[in-house]
């Protein structure tokens, strides 16, 4: 119980502060945009080398801060996901990974297959960099996701 | 031929204006894989195929520009403004293409498909061979006459394109029919392979790393018509290609493409210059006062 307080606690915080900081709090996850069980479930083959985020950020500054924001908090006018969110950071490596590779066209997100592999998963590296201090207890409650 | 000059001095003009967005793409000058350009974002691009002809031809250079627009995640439309300049002869613009893809599966599978439908309003003096199908045409007559003979043509590809550990594989298959004259339906293929030359993102923001670069090769050629399925008098050529992203919005294409038959040119030398504006559809619409 404590622990979805906690989780309805932070997703409350995030909502009355985000206009505050230009996020997008207008996100809400397309119930239709799942990831099938065996992608989400793979595991970043970087995770043991943390100094290759940088590589990310630099990818992600070359193809995903026009919707994102540098800060990853989200463009409200491109309905772009807030990367900050709990909703966001709780979905495994394989599941953020899947998403980069396969985009939503239908909702705007462009797939990156034509990324190298090693550098999508670079991209989903430098993303958990983007947690926000109170996102950082990524128990988001089940309804957002 | 100052239209032609207006949209090429326009499309340099624009380069350096506006504002940079990304680029990375596809080193292929005819194959087409299945990446769609991003939503809302414009593409444009100066590239030439320059001729080195037979004994008994001119060198010719047929310069074209492209604008190419995202206009869903899954419809890309793209104009092509194309010209030409024969050695000995003249400079002339040799027509228009409205090209539209379509991408009828939102997820990646293992073969992905492409819908490709273009409409040309061209002459015959075109030389740009952004495909290439058919039988080969004759390259003898002065431009003055080729210039007067209109060609209306439809054209339509099938796309398949792949992509294995980094490597992409993509076969097109062409059916184009020319509506202002009885030649049947004429048909063509492109195959194409490539893979960046690394495949790790370095920390530092250079120019001649690896992972700047992509190379591969494109075979592609003509495949007779009704009237004549099959190899006889027909152009193949086996091209490397060559890419080098030199900045975010910005890339540089170069291939050496080598006649394999005796009706094929025996090289045709292409480059090609593309630079991207990001976000473009909302800054137009800004600018008319509409809602981004």
């Amino acid at each position: 119980m404590s622990a979805i307080r906690a989780g309805l606690s932070a997703a409350f915080t995030i909502a009355l502060l985000s206009p505050l900081l230009g996020q997008n709090t207008s996100y809400r996850p397309d119930p239709n945009w799942q990831t099938p069980a065996e992608a989400a479930s793979r595991k970043n083959p970087l995770a043991a080398r943390p100094e290759t985020a940088t590589g990310g950020k630099k990818l992600f500054m070359r193809n995903c801060v026009e919707c994102h924001a540098e800060d990853g908090s989200g463009k409200p006018k491109k309905h772009a996901a807030d990367l900050q969110l709990p909703v966001v950071q709780a979905q495994s490596d394989g599941t953020l990974f899947w998403k980069i590779t396969n985009g939503n066209p239908d909702r705007g997100m462009p797939s990156f297959s034509r990324l190298p592999e090693m550098q999508r998963w670079q991209l989903v590296l430098f993303l958990r960099t983007l947690k926000s201090a109170p996102q950082e207890n990524n128990s988001a409650p089940m309804s957002l996701r | 031929m100052p239209r032609l000059g207006h949209v090429l001095a326009f499309a340099i003009g624009a380069c350096f204006l506006l504002p940079a967005a990304h680029g990375q793409e596809a080193p292929y000058f005819v194959t087409y894989d299945h990446h769609m350009e991003e939503p809302g974002n414009l593409e444009i691009a100066t590239s030439s195929t320059l001729g080195v002809p037979r004994s008994d031809q001119r060198f010719f250079i047929a310069p074209y520009a492209e604008f190419e627009y995202g206009v869903t995640g899954r419809w890309t439309s793209e104009l092509y403004l194309e010209g030409q300049s024969t050695s000995g002869d003249s400079a002339v613009f040799t027509g228009w293409r409205l090209e539209n893809r379509f991408r009828p599966l939102a997820r990646e599978h293992r073969i992905n498909p492409i819908l490709y439908i273009e409409y040309e309003g061209i002459n015959e003096a075109t030389r740009i061979q952004k495909e290439v199908v058919g039988n080969a045409p004759g390259f003898d007559e002065p431009n003055s006459e080729l210039t007067q003979t209109h060609a209306h043509e439809l054209e339509t590809k099938l796309i398949l394109s792949s992509t294995v550990h980094d490597w992409n594989f993509a076969e097109n298959f062409i059916v184009e029919k020319n509506l202002s004259a009885a030649e049947g339906f004429e048909f063509g293929y492109a195959l194409g392979v490539y893979r960046p030359l690394a495949t790790l993102a370095s920390a530092k923001n250079c120019r001649l790393c690896r992972e700047n670069f992509s190379a591969g090769a494109e075979l592609y050629g003509g495949l007779g018509s009704t009237n004549g399925f099959g190899f006889h008098n027909t152009a193949h050529y086996f091209a490397p290609v060559l890419s080098w992203q030199i900045s975010n919005n910005t890339s540089l294409h170069f291939s050496p493409a080598i006649g394999l038959t005796h009706k094929s040119n025996p090289v045709l030398l292409r480059f090609g210059y593309s630079y991207e504006i990001r976000g473009f559809g909302s800054k137009l619409a800004r600018m008319f006062g509409g809602k981004p």
